[in-house]
């Protein structure tokens, strides 16, 4: 168990490492999803599974969508103008 | 001041603040030790007072439930800033059918990813009825239960295309489906002053510890918040996906398109 959690526990700071270190915001988009997933899985792990189980739908499924339905808005109305 | 400065003011700051940082760290109670008082109070008194095993629903629903009601609003009202301040640019006025921009590329779902879609979305929904029934009992409630049914609907979007996650979702119903939530969640809040007890008393019939029905009022409760949860995020993604369509190009009501 203690392995199990130090690795989550480090993957959750790299895949957060990540959000900020790429520059593309699509990118960051799924950098971000993959981070809400580490830290559902990391929740599950430390026994608290409600938490997880907002984490994992909102984290990774609803943000990331909102945000890529955002993005590609601001695309479209590049284009426009 | 350039980058250099900076990064040496950074790490002048690091080491001023780190025997600070030192000593509260190692003050801390180790590792997933239970200290928190209430905790333990709520653990020992609960399951007797409310005849709950969720120990978190009883704290949400009842214990603190005025604050959950607040929170539920505070959602309310973001959702239909959301929507005002989208449709403000667009108009009230909502289009027969998807609108689809000219020229943009259509994308063939493959026939294993429209299948997955269209299996994994009822089950998801049925797992999100499952949470919310369950609420009393086991980990998980009214919010988690709406999230997880909102994302089994994002998996008709998935599969089968906006056009059809359009029809098949409407919009109005998630609208309604949100502000029927929030009704049941204040009328269970204010119901009981009509009986001059305090707000949210549980006037139901209590249930059976680890039972499906157990914590009587917090079931209807829960039941509320999954369904304003389930229609406001449903609301709030319906009217982004609005805006990267134009309404007035030609409508492709069966084509599929992403």
């Amino acid at each position: 168990m203690k392995a199990i959690l130090a690795a989550l526990l480090l993957l959750a700071a790299c895949s957060g490492l990540l959000v900020v270190l790429s520059r593309d915001p699509k990118r960051q988009v799924f950098a971000i999803a993959a981070n809400g997933l580490v830290l559902g899985l990391l929740f599950t792990a430390l026994q608290a599974p409600d938490v997880a189980l907002s984490e994992i739908a909102v984290g990774t499924a609803l943000t990331p969508l909102l945000y890529l339905v955002t993005l590609a808005a601001i695309a479209m109305n590049r284009a426009r103008q | 001041m350039t980058a250099r400065w900076r990064l040496g003011l950074l790490i002048a700051a690091m080491l001023a603040l780190a025997p600070a940082v030192w000593a509260v760290v190692t003050a801390l109670p180790p590792f997933g030790s239970p200290t928190a008082a209430y905790g333990q109070v709520v653990n020992r008194l609960l399951p007797h007072l409310r005849t709950v095993s969720n120990m978190v629903a009883a704290v949400n629903f009842d214990v603190r439930g005025l604050d959950t009601l607040g929170e539920e609003s505070m959602l309310l009202c973001a959702v239909t800033g959301a929507v005002v301040l989208l449709r403000g640019s667009r108009g009230e006025d909502r289009a027969e059918h998807a609108g689809r921009v000219p020229g943009r590329a259509t994308i063939e779902r493959d026939d294993a990813s429209i299948v997955v879609c269209r299996i994994g979305a009822p089950i998801l929904l049925a797992f999100s009825a499952y949470v919310a029934l369950h609420g009393t009992v086991t980990p998980g409630g009214g919010f988690q239960a709406g999230a997880i049914a909102v994302s089994a609907l994002l998996l008709v979007y998935l599969g089968d295309g906006y056009a059809r996650w359009r029809s098949r979702v409407p919009h109005p119903l998630m609208a309604f489906i949100e502000g029927l939530g929030a009704l049941l969640f204040v009328l269970c809040a204010a119901l009981p002053l009509a009986w001059s007890v305090p707000a949210l008393t549980s006037l139901l019939p209590t249930g059976k510890w680890k039972d499906l029905y157990s914590g009587g009022l917090m079931v209807p409760v829960n039941i509320g918040v999954a369904l304003a949860v389930l229609g406001g995020f449903a609301v709030l993604v319906a009217e982004f996906m609005e805006e990267t369509r134009t309404p007035e190009s030609d409508p492709v009501p069966d084509e599929e398109d992403a």
